[in-house]
């Protein structure tokens, strides 16, 4: 079946087989290998998408449910080659080390920056806890997702 | 400027987070074909049938194999870490006749895709013929041989002795005796094992991308394996996923998947998925001790004593280094007059023990520690007190513990360790503590303190090799290739210092073997040490390799030529100077290659003491556990990179508590059936439940190499096992509560409470 949907702000149009997972085809059919497969069963998280500005595991779910929907990935979270705040207060913060589990993380910590809510650590913990990482044991990536939500919340603020 | 001790970001970071990353799974050359593996369902049987008919019939697989398709393979892999005290046992790349494990591969099939490759699994028919299991490896000593010609299961016998050994206990006033347990612990690295294989028929090359530890051993036993030379293999680690020790060997799905590539003369792929990776990746810790300690009544060790067994699973693929390991560890930063450590490794129907972060350092902390904790309760003495009265003093470092290891006698160079234990022990508040209050409502709290000697290093060589790029930037290549720890940055940061180079113009480059003739890999903490002293010393036949052709291009005299900031000039004639770049572009012109290579041997291994304090809360109604404080000093050595130190520090601190808390595959004792082999069920630490981590690094120089570095990675996995539970019966002091089995659950603390406080819980 072809199915039509948005990846990373541009219109795409793909052949899958209805069985196909969305992780496999954006990473197999559109070249998209950011995300990754730690284990295929909707634990990791290390292949976390947005669909609508939702995250969602793509290896849960089916490339046709995508169909009309927008999908953002890791490649599509800088904008006109300029990395967004939680990719520049990863790398600040030394908050990855094999880089494996990043792009689920970095998703996920995107969400968060764009609800726009201020986070204290036990929260950022709690809406990170669905996602694993084996080598930088959390803290760092807490506190680069810290400082990338609350300097935005920060922002908004100011403007108000 | 000087590069070495700045937090400097990494060079690694900006294409991973922007997916840019290429790790073996977002590898797949074109015409690529999917390899999938058929795997034992039984931990001990006889292959009665083998029949791939109905899978090769499925469309789109290209073919199916079991061990009589693939003879040129069926060899037994050549042991890994020889050692005069083991018999080897090394698996075929297919088992044949008997399956010794669950997970361990019996066919193979080859398909156009992975869906297809995994759909012909499901039709190979394999029949069983199921054998008693092995499960226990204390039982299992004097078990059938699940191999066949053995005589026993016995693998190895380790034995340490230092001065009169267990002898000397009989001058002890005490002796404290208690049977520890730690858990099959599954590593896990997340990006999971694979491997891509392209054979060149034409020129009969072979490439292959696998996210291996060390490429140049990797390549060794893949030629081995294939019998081809190894001049025809390339083999690259390109980004990788995690390794802690899991990706330091080769593996039968790595031999087949090359070997079917050349047969199919196609690219050919093998993607292990998660569960593959519980049941066919090595596993570790699964150790039973036997402890004693003999101490004086004013709390003087007189002996530590330890009998253990190391559950080995099925092979020994890494010889005997996590069992070794564990025997050498146990004294740790103490001063113990008389040791005797007796362990045997015994074979079972699991998957086979290989390093995992630590590779028997913890294991051999957790004996001691628990050991000092248990000893001072029976003395009625502090639990920090007796480690003030036993760790080794600056008058008596450096100090040889009577051990040797790693093929010199283990010297402990010199350190402030109590001051170090002391730091931590002032920054969790311990004395103020043990006056308080313990209770929050439902809450207990408790406080335990773990210390460590952390043994890096020491074994075999690494390699720099420096070569000036046509823009003038140096490349530095080296074996020890990276999982995720920051070679790039860090070694980077050496030599731009050693080369008084801007950092900007370095490029390290790790994990190609066509990038450096020889290397050895990335493994026990090493790579500074090895190949960041490798790049010091390159750097400076470098120099002089650069200076010399600037002298012939200037009609100089090498000595008459200043080098700085990257410009090589005549001394005193400051026009007639060449930056790098056009040192570059005179090489490109005359054809010379300027580069200059330098291997640094080891003379022995690096040490660093260090200090791990934890404060616990325990439910009184849930057992919960929860860890409310954590607070570490660390001697690192000569600190590269602060920020990738902390990194590791609370990388493997955290690898720790899952040991602890949450980790151990439970494998059932009848069947050998792994009960919990998925995230679901085996529990990973989560970004929840993990406490913050407040950190202080001291820096004493390791005077065995030129640098005074010491290895960072395997410190933090050391000792929280066993702070966390020396806090947690702290906290359950009321109960008598034992935390001598790990993990330690709610439900074994459950159940210890209910028995009216138990000294031996479950075994796993
Ligand atoms: S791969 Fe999707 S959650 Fe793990
Ligand atoms: S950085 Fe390696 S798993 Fe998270």
């Amino acid at each position: 079946m072809e199915i039509t949907c948005e990846v990373n702000g541009q219109p795409v149009t793909v052949e899958v087989e209805p069985h196909w997972l969305l992780a496999d085809v954006l990473r197999n059919q559109l070249g998209l290998t950011g995300l990754h497969l730690g284990c295929e069963y909707g634990v990791c998280g290390a292949c976390t998408v947005l669909m609508d500005g939702e995250p969602v595991r793509s290896c849960l779910s089916f490339a046709s449910q995508v169909a009309g929907h927008q999908i953002t990935t890791v490649e599509g979270l800088a904008v006109d080659g300029k990395l967004n705040r939680v990719q520049t207060a990863f790398i600040n913060h030394h908050a990855l080390q094999c880089g494996f589990c990043t792009p689920g993380f970095l998703v996920t910590g995107t969400y968060l920056l764009q609800q726009g809510k201020l986070l204290n650590r036990e929260e950022i913990r709690e809406a990170l806890s669905g996602n694993l990482c084996r080598c930088t044991g959390y803290q760092q990536i807490v506190d680069a997702v810290e400082e990338a939500v609350n300097q935005q919340s920060a922002n908004a603020v100011e403007c108000e | 400027m000087a590069y070495i001790g700045q937090r400097m970001t990494r060079v690694e970071d900006e294409r991973l987070v922007t997916g840019q990353g290429q790790y073996v799974s977002d590898i797949t050359p074109s015409g690529t074909l999917h390899l999938a593996v058929v795997r034992s369902l039984h931990a001990h049987a006889r292959i009665t049938h083998l029949d791939l008919s109905s899978a090769q019939c499925l469309d789109g697989v290209i073919g199916v194999y079991g061990p009589d398709d693939v003879l040129p393979i069926m060899k037994p892999f050549p042991p890994g870490m020889v050692d005069a005290r083991l018999q080897a046992r090394m698996p075929t790349p297919l088992a044949t006749g008997r399956v010794h494990y669950v997970g361990e591969p019996v066919a193979v099939v080859v398909a156009l895709s992975r869906y297809i490759a995994e759909d012909a699994v499901r039709l190979v028919e394999v029949n069983y013929e199921p054998l008693p299991a092995v499960t226990d490896p204390v039982a299992g000593e004097y078990a059938d041989p699940i191999h066949d010609g053995a005589d026993s299961n016995l693998a190895a016998e380790i034995a340490y002795r230092v001065g009169a050994g267990a002898d000397a206990l009989k001058d002890a006033d005490l002796v404290v005796q208690t049977s520890l347990r730690l858990g099959r612990v599954v590593g896990h690295p997340m990006e999971p094992r694979g491997i891509v294989a392209i054979y060149d028929s034409e020129q009969q090359n072979l490439s292959v991308y696998a996210g291996t530890q060390g490429v140049h051993g990797f390549r060794k036993s893949l030629a081995d394996m294939l019998g081809l030379s190894e001049s025809r293999i390339r083999v690259v680690a390109p980004d990788t996923g995690g390794g802690f020790g899991l990706k330091t060997r080769i593996y039968p799905e790595d031999v087949l998947a090359a070997y079917l590539a050349m047969r199919l003369n196609r690219p050919v792929k093998w993607q292990g998925d998660r569960y593959e990776e519980f049941i066919s990746t090595n596993q570790e810790r699964d150790q039973w001790h036997r402890a004693k300690i003999g101490v004086k009544r004013d709390g003087r060790i007189v002996a530590v004593v330890d009998e253990y067994y190391q559950d080995q699973g099925a092979y020994t693929p890494s010889g005997i280094i996590v069992a070794d390991t564990t025997a050498v560890s146990i004294m740790g930063p103490y001063r113990v007059p008389n040791f005797e450590a007796v362990g045997k490794v015994v074979v079972t129907n699991k998957v086979p023990v290989g390093p995992y972060r630590g590779a028997g350092r913890p294991q051999g902390t957790f004996v001691m520690e628990r050991l000092m904790d248990h000893a001072a309760d029976a003395l009625g003495m502090d639990r920090v007190q007796i480690r003030r009265i036993n760790l080794l003093t600056p008058d008596q470092l450096p100090y040889q513990n009577g051990i040797s290891s790693r093929g010199a006698l283990m010297t402990l160079p010199y350190g402030e360790y109590q001051k170090t234990m002391e730091q931590v022990v002032d920054a969790i508040q311990y004395e103020q503590y043990r006056d308080t209050v313990r209770c929050e409502g439902d809450w207990r709290l408790g406080i335990g303190i773990a210390n460590y000697l952390e043994m890096s290093g020491g074994v075999g060589f690494e390699g720099a090799k420096m070569r000036l790029l046509s823009d003038g930037r140096v490349q530095i290549a080296t074996g020890a290739s990276g999982q995720g720890q920051g070679h790039r940055t860090a070694i980077g940061q050496v030599a731009a210092d050693r080369l008084g180079l801007p950092f900007e113009q370095i490029v390290v480059v790790e994990g190609d073997t066509a990038a450096i003739e020889r290397g050895i890999g990335t493994f026990g903490s090493r790579t500074m040490i090895m190949a960041g002293n490798a790049t010091t010393q390159a750097a400076k036949g470098f120099r002089q390799r650069l200076l010399a052709f600037a002298a012939d291009l200037f009609e100089a005299s090498p000595e008459d030529l200043m080098w700085q900031h990257g410009t090589i000039s005549v001394s005193g004639v400051p026009a007639r100077a060449l930056s790098l770049a056009q040192i570059a572009e005179e090489a490109l012109t005359r054809q010379q290659e300027l580069e200059y290579e330098a291997y640094f041997d080891a003379s022995g291994p690096a040490f660093g003491m260090g200090t791990h304090g934890v404060e616990v809360a325990v439910n009184t109604k849930t057992w919960e556990v929860k860890i409310r404080q954590y607070r570490i000093c660390h001697d690192g050595g000569v600190i590269v990179n602060p920020l990738l130190v902390e990194g590791q520090t609370i990388g493997g601190t955290v690898q720790g508590l899952g040991t602890a808390l949450f980790e151990a595959l439970i494998i059932d004792p009848d069947s050998g059936q792994p009960q919990n082999a998925s995230f679901l069920d085996y529990l990973l630490p989560g970004a929840g439940e993990m406490p913050d981590f407040m950190i202080t690094e001291v820096e004493y120089p390791d005077p065995t190499n030129p640098e005074g570095f010491k290895g960072v990675a395997e410190g933090g996995v050391m000792p929280p096992m066993a702070a966390v539970c020396a806090a947690i019966e702290d906290a359950l002091k009321e109960w008598h509560v034992r935390a001598d089995v790990l993990p330690i659950t709610p439900n074994d603390i459950f159940l210890q409470v209910t028995r009216g406080g138990a000294h031996e819980t479950r075994s796993i």
